[in-house]
């Protein structure tokens, strides 16, 4: 576990991004039981946005109880202690705010969005389920069967969400990136009560969690009514560690999605680094070089230059653990799979083996500066942003360094890096083939 | 909190947390007829610009389905004095973005630059709707990607709902049909097609031009008057519109096989009201109760209490002449039919009985909370000041949203439930998943339905092209 501490510290960063002027005064502090409380305030709206997050997601599951962080998600919106089944949703719409909740490979995180007088309410709701909340096998139930059509929805009845499913399942071997944080069905059906709440005591603790507030309030009275609220939850014995380590891929992974679909597809994945390594900003150079919009290489090449695609995309991941850089390409009608993959080569092969101009690559970088700010357009982004960063680099302060690591990138580490690591012998590519199109492979 | 709610509904005084401050905004029309509004906005180093003209796939010519949005997908493919290459690299150069989409009623282009960069990004905006090169070339890319997303929408059978209901619905009016067009309608689309409908609808006096962001009123106002203040109106760039949709007078199922899905998608609703209807708000209200939110009746009985769904929701989507009031959710195959049952219970239930105080209380503090958030990012709020003079509300909407929210009582409500969301006996159904395990029952309990390929849907335009209805 990151950043814990058993005496009180307060830090206040107030940085200042290199070029994009974007500032975020952040006051940080850690509670006597271990939680860690980011505070920042903006005035600019009498509105705030609350995030929790734990250092929990699909990572830290077992096999044969994948998707039960995402589970567990769910689980905690139905009653504590002191508030009951339903009065959390009531008492947060009832104030005018919304809540909701996530799961990713590497966390989990709740959210409220809230008119600034209720934060005090929030804080007692975030408090009672943290500290009790209500375990019961008609919970699990309820739960198990939304989720499910939740696996119907995004998974089984979803192209894009199936070839990603089976990217992760076939690019990784020992990681446990490699299950879809929603879980496989037959795990789903068999979670048991007593596996609910084991997991709820091993990882909901104060000393696993994160509480980041962003908007209208004074961060001393904030700070004081987190203290109330939940400086007194004990903390528990750290979660145990995740050792998986993935073993370097050897060749290439190919694997034949047979999915009724109109359109062929390709998915592509090359094992990547973690999200705080050196570099994991040039990767994210490299991400806007080939996928970075219409002026991009990849849609210069497949969707105008050769016409086989109709759309592109690249995307570099960040995970705690090596996650994968991955590009999708959508076919034509009548352009298969191998059409694609043959142009996606092309498109990586020149840049990893010619020096990108400079133009180009100031470009990249002021695409991923505009990412980041359009990010942090709401108080519920910056709050997204901060815990993000404490769970996945160890450090919310990484958030105002993400620019001058970009900034740093040069040309050379451009091309250094695409040879390194989007190497064609090292790589798995999932193509979608409907099933009407089989003959078309050969 | 809930205290001073009730005070301000009692004794009808706004409470200071009503008075929603909104940034400081100017408005203008210049002689051409451009309507402008400027919002200072100053929290983000961002300029923002909304354009909405006033014409979409409901204007698209019997036969030439998809024309709007083929205009607006070529619209930033090039300008007289940059190759749409070029002007791509220009804009992304700058971490901007610009990009045109068609809707039904209108075509909205947005951009966004920061604020260092607002002035060159304006430039850009001005080449584009100005000055479109719209050269053949680019009109057939855009045209063969326009139709690979035909194509691909296929794939979703959420879309394939959504499409299929709006036809089922609306029949012939403009709004039962997808705004891309079909496939056998978009292959014959020429270059002077896109060129007649640029040069004829995006005209100033059938145009609104937001700009939020950073910057300083009176300058801006000035640039925009530099940009846009010679673009030549045209006597008919405001398009004559189609009359308000015929309700569907009794309850009518249609089954769209997908037959490897596992999971049907469920739409319903019926015709119900236009923006500027003075019920819009109440309505909003109601809808808040029966499917907004995660406390909702649909949520609580086909969710919370039954496990049927993940999701569960209700709208009003009113658009310039009319609109509806639709409901969807979806389920696994086993359960749809039951699923389709409750949904009709918990709509029959709102009809029948009036919301509880307590429920409204609850729709009136939600949708007031959310509304300074719903605000917070500029190109959200540039698109309600553009909604404002779109569809000619009262200036001051967005300024007393909050105050009227809180005004909104049981008995309005409860008038609005009844006059526009349809009892279940008449509405259409559209229901897509696999016909091998969903016709039969389905047959059993509602009676004859009406079956098609999804395809079809977008190509049916009528009552009589749906078979045996």
């Amino acid at each position: 576990v990151l950043c814990r501490s058993i005496v009180l510290v307060a830090v206040l960063v107030a940085a200042r991004g290199s070029l994009a002027a974007v500032e975020l005064a952040v006051g940080a502090h850690t509670l006597s039981n271990g939680l860690r409380v980011l505070l920042h305030e903006d005035h600019s709206a009498p509105v705030v946005a609350s995030y929790i997050f734990y250092r929990s997601g699909s990572r830290n599951e077992q096999r044969g109880q994948t998707g039960i962080a995402h589970l567990f998600e769910h689980m905690m919106f139905n009653g504590g202690r002191r508030f009951g089944p339903g009065a959390f949703d009531d008492l947060i719409e009832g104030n005018g705010g919304s809540t909701n909740g996530f799961t990713t490979r590497d966390l989990t995180a709740y959210l409220n969005k809230f008119p600034s007088d209720a934060l005090p309410l929030v804080l007692d709701l975030e408090s009672d389920r943290m500290a009790s909340l209500a375990i019961t096998q008609q919970n699990l139930e309820q739960e198990r069967g939304i989720v499910m059509e939740e696996r119907r929805l995004r998974i089984d009845n979803e192209v894009t969400g199936a070839m990603d499913e089976a990217l992760y399942l076939h690019a990784f071997v020992e990681s446990p990136y490699r299950w879809n944080p929603v879980g496989f069905m037959a795990d789903l059906r068999r979670i048991t009560l007593a596996e609910a709440k084991a997991y709820f005591h091993t990882y909901y603790a104060p000393n696993n969690a994160i509480l980041v507030l962003a908007g209208d309030f004074e961060s001393e009275a904030a700070l004081a009514l987190v203290r109330r609220h939940s400086g007194k939850i004990p903390r528990r014995e750290p979660p145990p560690p995740v050792t998986a380590a993935e073993p370097p891929q050897e060749g290439v992974r190919r694997i034949e999605v047979l999915k009724e679909a109109e359109l062929a597809a390709v998915l592509v994945g090359y094992q990547g680094v973690r999200a705080p390594a050196a570099d994991r900003p040039v990767l994210d150079v490299v991400e806007q070089i080939l996928g970075g919009g219409e002026s991009s290489r990849l849609f210069l090449d497949l969707v105008r230059g050769h016409e086989v695609a109709s759309g592109v995309d690249a995307n570099n991941a960040w995970g705690i653990d090596p996650d994968l850089f991955a590009i999708y390409a959508k076919a034509r009608p009548g352009k298969t799979a191998a059409d694609l993959e043959q142009r996606i080569d092309q498109v990586t092969g020149r840049l990893g083996s010619a020096r990108v101009s400079s133009e180009e690559l100031t470009k990249a970088k002021n695409q991923l500066r505009a990412h980041f700010v359009r990010s942090l357009k709401t108080v519920s982004g910056k709050a997204n942003q901060l815990g993000y960063c404490e769970v996945v680099f160890g450090d919310h302060r990484a958030l105002l360094g993400l620019e001058d690591g970009w900034e740093a990138v040069e040309a050379a580490d451009v091309e250094r890096v695409v040879a390194a690591y989007l190497r064609p012998d090292r790589r798995t590519v999932i193509a979608l083939v409907p099933p009407s199109r089989v003959e078309d492979r050969s | 909190v809930r205290v001073l709610a009730l005070l301000l509904v009692l004794g009808g005084v706004a409470h200071a947390a009503d008075e929603f401050e909104l940034p400081p905004i100017t408005r203008t029309v210049f002689d051409n007829g451009l309507r402008v509004v400027v919002a200072e906005q100053r929290e983000l180093p961002l300029v923002g610009f909304y354009l909405l003209i006033g014409a979409g796939a409901a204007q698209d010519p019997a036969g030439d389905e998809g024309l709007a949005a083929l205009t607006a997908a070529t619209l930033t493919r090039g300008t007289v004095e940059h190759s749409a290459e070029e002007l791509a690299e220009k804009i992304e150069s700058l971490g901007g973005s610009l990009q045109a989409s068609a809707g039904t009623d209108g075509t909205v282009v947005v951009g966004e630059f920061l604020a260092k960069d607002y002035v060159a990004g304006l430039d850009l905006l001005r080449q584009v709707m100005r000055e479109p090169a719209l050269e053949s070339d680019e009109v057939r890319r855009a045209r063969e990607e326009q139709e690979a997303e035909i194509v691909a929408a296929l794939e979703r059978p959420a879309t394939i709902a959504d499409v299929c209901f709006a036809g089922f619905l609306y029949g012939a009016h403009p709004y039962g049909r997808p705004v891309t067009g079909h496939v056998g309608s978009v292959t014959t689309l020429k270059r002077d097609d896109v060129y007649n409908f640029y040069a004829r609808f995006y005209r100033p006096n059938n145009a609104i031009l937001v700009l939020v962001g950073r910057v300083e009123p009176q300058e801006a106002i000035d640039r925009l008057r530099q940009a846009f203040g010679t673009w030549e109106a045209r006597p008919d760039a405001i398009p004559s519109r189609a009359g308000a949709p015929a309700s569907v007078p009794r309850r009518r199922i249609l089954l769209v096989d997908k037959p490897n899905a596992t999971q049907a998608q469920i739409r319903l609703g019926n015709v119900a009201m236009e923006r500027a209807n003075p019920d819009y708000l109440a309505a909003t209200v109601g809808n808040t109760i029966l499917g907004g939110g995660f406390t909702s009746r649909l949520i609580e009985e086909l969710r919370v209490k039954r496990s049927l769904t993940y999701g569960a929701w209700s709208q009003f989507v009113a658009r310039l002449t009319g609109g509806d009031f639709q409901l969807g959710t979806f389920t696994k195959n086993e359960t749809t039919v039951e699923t389709l049952g409750v949904t009709f219970d918990v709509l029959d239930g709102f009809r029948k009985a009036p919301p509880q105080a307590k429920e409204l209380e609850k729709a009136r503090a939600y949708l007031r909370g959310q509304f300074a958030l719903k605000l917070e990012r500029p190109e959200d709020l540039a698109a309600r000041l553009a909604d404002v003079e779109f569809y000619g509300l009262p200036a001051d909407e967005l300024a007393t949203y909050r105050g009227r929210v809180a005004a909104v009582t049981s008995d309005q409500v409860e008038a609005v439930v009844r006059r526009y969301m349809a009892a279940s006996d008449a509405v259409a159904v559209v229901v897509v998943g696999k016909a091998d395990d969903i016709r039969v029952p389905l047959e059993v309990k509602y009676g004859p339905i009406v079956m098609t390929p999804a395809e079809s849907c977008w190509t049916l335009y009528g009552p009589g092209d749906y078979p045996a209805l």
